[in-house]
């Protein structure tokens, strides 16, 4: 095994032990509220 | 010279791959301003596909691939195409048509001024961009792609490593990005009110095209359709994932959340770094410098904001700094076994290839830097760079194109 892949499997375990660290997490987003429905809109030709 | 039916139709195919990515660009820069500036941000790729089409028939072929002049420029012979004609020129590609060979080219000399158009998004006047795109073409990009490309060439003598333009597209567009980002100054309010994408699906849409259209730009630099070409295909694809997962990884660390956005910057950085590199490493290293450019270049835009530069859509962190990494990997990672016409790099036993990346960094850093200057000042002489206050606050789409984007 070459340095190059050394290096490249050593890349791919970082980022893959990252994600099992990472956090899950909702963000609290306030909900989008709709005040009325969308009117129909006419279309002449 | 005999022409090969299989490489003629890979090399115009490469070339429509590599047109579609201007526009591609203009989407993915599009998406990411504010909805009173799409439509100019998009005509900015627009207009230079159209602009540089006809320069580079005129005189920007000749002058960047024309017969030498002192390594440092290529002649007026092929101006307006002369002696360029269908049979091939085996300086450059011994079996596809010269036309060929040209119109491939052109496309890299189309996109490379679009890409600088995303640091002065949102205010520069029309006008003096038009100005801008045609004297930095003719005087920036022109001469490096001697430098590199250009048989005689200075930095192709010197034996630099630029397979599809790491040097020559990327370091030269970024760093331009970053000396009119500062010569522009900021936008009105920036650091004060938050300027987001309005339309991240239009950016995500921009980068898949721009992912698609760059096996033509490097598996097309092979300029044959056979072993190197597929192998900088697959290294392509490879870096472009690999730094999409990576730059996601970061930014999630940082941020807490995944970002979507965040995946399609790192994929772009992916086949910036990539770029120079894709005809002469394995795939190996393909993952090595795609890793390398998720994370270098988000910590270039946390360092771009935090001594607030308005590079507004970060092309100086992505295509300068990611530029910068794939030119100096190319020197790390080389190896003959994918390109026997090149060289080695330092982890296959030849460390002259970094000082030699470096030098070609060096020079492309340069010359964009002062060439970029020095054609802003000139063209603010006779158009100011810049839209009016009340202009800015409008949006360009209206004060510049008089049309808005959306009717909704």
């Amino acid at each position: 095994m070459d340095a190059t892949t050394v290096i490249a499997v050593i890349s791919c375990a970082i980022v893959l032990a990252a994600w099992l660290v990472l956090p899950s997490k909702a963000t609290s987003v306030k909900p989008v509220v709709v005040s009325e429905e969308r009117k129909p809109v006419s279309i002449s030709a | 010279m005999k022409i090969d039916s299989g490489d003629t139709a890979w090399v115009l195919a490469s070339a429509a791959l590599v047109m579609l990515m201007t526009p591609a660009l203009g989407f993915f820069y599009g998406g990411l301003v504010r909805r009173k500036n799409v439509l100019s941000t998009i005509m900015h790729s627009f207009f230079i596909l159209c602009l540089i089409s006809v320069q580079w028939v005129l005189w920007g072929y000749s002058l960047a691939f024309g017969p030498d002049k002192f390594h440092l420029i290529g002649g007026l012979e092929w101006v307006g195409l002369n002696n360029v004609g269908l049979t091939p020129n085996p300086d450059y590609a011994a079996t596809i048509p010269h036309q060929a060979y040209m119109v491939f080219q052109m496309m890299f000399a189309v996109i490379t001024p679009a890409l600088i158009s995303g640091a002065f998004a949102e205010r520069q006047r029309f006008k003096a961009f038009v100005l801008f795109s045609l004297l930095w073409a003719t005087f920036v990009y022109d001469p490096i792609a001697h430098w590199v490309w250009g048989a005689g060439g200075w930095l192709h003598q010197l034996g630099a490593l630029d397979f599809a333009g790491g040097t020559v597209v990327h370091i030269s567009s970024g760093v331009s990005a970053l000396v009119a980002a500062l010569v522009l100054g900021r936008r009105l309010g920036f650091g004060k009110e938050k300027s987001e994408p309005h339309d991240a699906t239009m950016t995500v849409l921009g980068a898949s095209l721009l992912w698609f259209g760059w096996f033509g730009f490097n598996a097309g630099s092979a300029v044959t359709a056979g072993t190197l070409a597929t192998s900088a295909f697959v290294v392509t694809n490879t870096a472009t994932a690999m730094a999409a997962l990576t730059w996601m990884t970061v930014s999630w660390y940082h941020k807490r959340q995944p970002s979507v956005l965040g995946a399609a910057a790192g994929a772009v950085a992916g086949l910036v770094a990539i770029t120079p590199a894709s005809g002469y490493v394995n795939v190996m290293g393909a993952i090595v410098i795609g890793f390398g450019a998720g994370v270098v270049c988000y910590l270039a835009i946390q360092l771009r904001e935090r001594i607030h530069v308005d590079d507004a859509l970060d092309v100086w962190a992505v295509h300068g700094v990611g530029g910068t990494w794939g030119a100096l990997a190319t020197g790390l990672f080389a190896t003959v076994a994918i390109n026997s016409s090149a060289a080695n790099g330092l982890f296959y036993g030849n460390p002259k290839q970094v000082l030699i990346q470096l030098a070609a960094i060096g020079a492309a850093w340069g010359w964009a830097a002062v060439g970029t200057f020095v054609i802003l000042k000139v063209v603010n002489l006779f158009v100011p760079l810049r839209v009016q206050e009340e202009e800015e606050l409008l949006g360009l789409d209206i004060s510049q194109h008089g049309e808005p984007a959306y009717a909704l």
